[in-house]
């Protein structure tokens, strides 16, 4: 994992897509991400939404905007589910947040830190969800982390096919 | 202090937006005691409208999706793979020929129940109307065992009909928007149905579990229940009707909070992961077509005809029996005449005795033969004597009531 300084990677690689794309690539993952259950069945071992939330927040290197997007597409896939409004929200604002400010500091172009950053912040992200829901609401719900496990493999497997097919957006100088 | 927000404003702006989301959720839910919560049934008018706009936004992409893949479907189907299609048509048509037999001598047989019930005030909830739907799209969600049909405000869908295919029950209406609706599925967490067991008529409720499996909780022990044994709803829940096929009995293991108590694993009967048409229940009151009103009306005349005629049968004999001579002498006297003029009415007339049972004479009287201890004189053997020359009816006639002279 290389190091680099925090300013140099704000300066040097800070990627800048056209603005339709943050809207449209986002909702794109949410289209698919309701609509393959309907294929794959109870095998919906991803979650693109998320993975789509780690590479804005890696690629812009922006917290604030990591949070913003993440919190955006946590709420939108609340709305679409009958959980709460805000369960999805606060575990996404959080990796998007995390993933900015480790996005900082370390060469994100990297295959393996890129797989390794979407296995971890999708455990992460589990986690902080059955937080919210058992601890913060009060509410009951069987959980099975080998199906969450599954769910950060597919998540990683996933971001090494879509994050170059993603970067083929951005506008380049 | 600027610098301070400038320096933290990467902080700050998550710790705003993060609390602004815990305030939200905490307004979705309530305590339901014991210290646990649950989350309100019906959304609050905000909620209502992210769900709205959520939906609103996925909902054209997905049609879009579904429509497109039926197309190609129907253009595979229909235009290329046409393998072993003929001989499937004339399997196909022998199959038809034969279900006609048997459909002719079924539907006598509803219909003559559908009158029978009716006529019986038959409560039992059936379905009498239902809309289709195709499922378009799912949560996306592990957690959320819900997807949106294609019909929604547009075909009079409401919250908590029941949603089921052909193989049997799905799950229930949870939402309506304008044009979809939202359905949770029977295999969520949150989900709830009355079930009961075919054979052994133990009764249960069917939610799902973590990995979006069915199981019946609550139940006791019970040695009773074997695999493979159906599921049908138990009509309690006052969402599906009775007598739905659920699934079959997968397997029996013992509930890990409760000792006494064993969770049922059920196979559901329909696809839940591979849902495409659903029906939505969109009636289960009692609703004949025109045929079958006329049928019961034309049931109903019939059954007052014979009332009507069994009345004047019971007059006609009332009628028969004043005009046949009776067994008591029309000459005589009233047992209890009124009292005439002059009378002390102070003076109430001998009570009736109430007639004694007939006995038939006794071939071989002794002294323990009726009426022997009674006219000890006569001996043994005489008192069912011929010498009287009286029938034993009359023998044995109930003593009258006192004569009075006039």
């Amino acid at each position: 994992m290389s190091l680099l300084g925090a300013n140099f990677r704000r300066d040097m690689e800070i990627h800048r897509y056209p603005l339709l794309v943050y809207g449209l690539i986002p909702l794109i993952a949410l289209v698919l991400q309701a609509w393959l259950p309907r294929v794959l069945g109870a095998y919906t071992w991803l979650d693109l939404p998320l993975v789509v939330t780690i590479y804005f927040a890696l690629g812009r290197r922006s917290p604030i905007q990591g949070t913003l997007m993440g919190a955006a597409i946590g709420i939108f896939e609340d709305a679409l589910s009958h959980h709460a409004i805000g369960v999805n929200g606060i575990a996404k604002t959080a990796v998007g947040f995390l993933a900015a400010s480790v996005g900082i500091r370390i060469d994100v172009e990297n295959f393996t830190i890129r797989v390794l950053l979407n296995f971890l912040l999708s455990l992460l992200s589990s986690a902080i969800f059955l937080f919210v829901y058992r601890v913060l609401l009060g509410l009951d719900l069987e959980w099975n982390w080998l199906t969450q496990l599954f769910i950060a493999i597919g998540n990683s497997v996933i971001a090494l096919v879509l994050f170059p097919l993603l970067d083929r957006l951005q506008i380049r100088d | 202090m600027e610098s301070f927000f400038v320096r933290y404003r990467n902080l700050l702006v998550l710790l705003a937006i993060l609390v602004a989301q815990i305030i939200g959720l905490a307004m979705q839910v309530r305590r339901a005691g014991a210290g646990r919560s649950t989350l309100d049934s019906h959304d609050s008018s905000g909620v209502r409208l992210i769900r709205l706009w959520a939906e609103a936004l996925v909902s054209p992409p997905e049609r879009v999706i579904h429509n497109t893949k039926l197309g190609i479907l129907h253009v595979w189907n229909n235009y290329f793979y046409l393998r072993n299609v003929r001989q499937q048509n004339q399997d196909l048509q022998k199959t038809i020929d034969r279900l006609r037999l048997e459909q002719a001598a079924l539907l006598e047989d509803a219909r003559q129940g559908q009158r029978l019930q009716a006529l019986l005030g038959f409560q039992e909830k059936y379905i009498y109307a239902t809309v289709a739907a195709q499922a378009i799209g799912t949560s996306g969600s592990e957690q959320s065992h819900v997807f949106y049909i294609d019909k929604g405000e547009d075909y009079h869908l409401k919250p908590d009909m029941a949603v089921i295919t052909g193989d049997g029950i799905v799950g229930k209406i949870r939402d309506v928007f304008p044009h979809t609706a939202q359905v949770l599925a029977i295999n969520d967490q949150t989900s709830g149905a009355g079930v009961i067991l075919q054979t052994t008529r133990i009764r249960g409720i069917l939610r799902g579990n973590a990995d979006g499996q069915l199981m019946i909780v609550g139940i006791l022990a019970d040695e009773r229940i074997q695999p493979g044994e159906v599921v049908l709803t138990a009509g309690g829940d006052l969402i599906f009707p009775r007598g739905l096929p659920v699934g079959a009995v997968e397997k029996v293991i013992r509930d890990p909070d409760r000792d006494a108590f064993i969770d049922v694993m059920v196979k559901p009967a329909a696809h839940l992961d591979r849902i495409d048409e659903v029906l939505v229940i969109t009636s289960t009151q009692p609703r004949f077509s025109d045929q079958q009103q006329k049928d019961i009306a034309a049931s109903e005349a019939v059954k007052g005809a014979e009332a009507e005629a069994i009345q004047e049968q019971l007059k006609a004999s009332q009628i028969n029996a004043e005009r046949l001579p009776g067994l008591a002498d029309p000459n005589a006297p009233a047992a209890n005449p009124p009292a005439k003029p002059g009378e002390n009415p102070g003076q109430a007339a001998p009570a009736a005795v109430p007639p004694a049972p007939k006995l038939l004479p006794t071939l071989h009287p002794d002294r323990f033969s009726p009426g022997a201890a009674l006219t000890p004189d006569t001996g043994a053997g005489t008192s069912a004597s011929p010498k009287t020359g009286t029938s034993s009816s009359q023998q044995s006639a109930p003593p009258s009531a006192p004569r009075r002279n006039p």
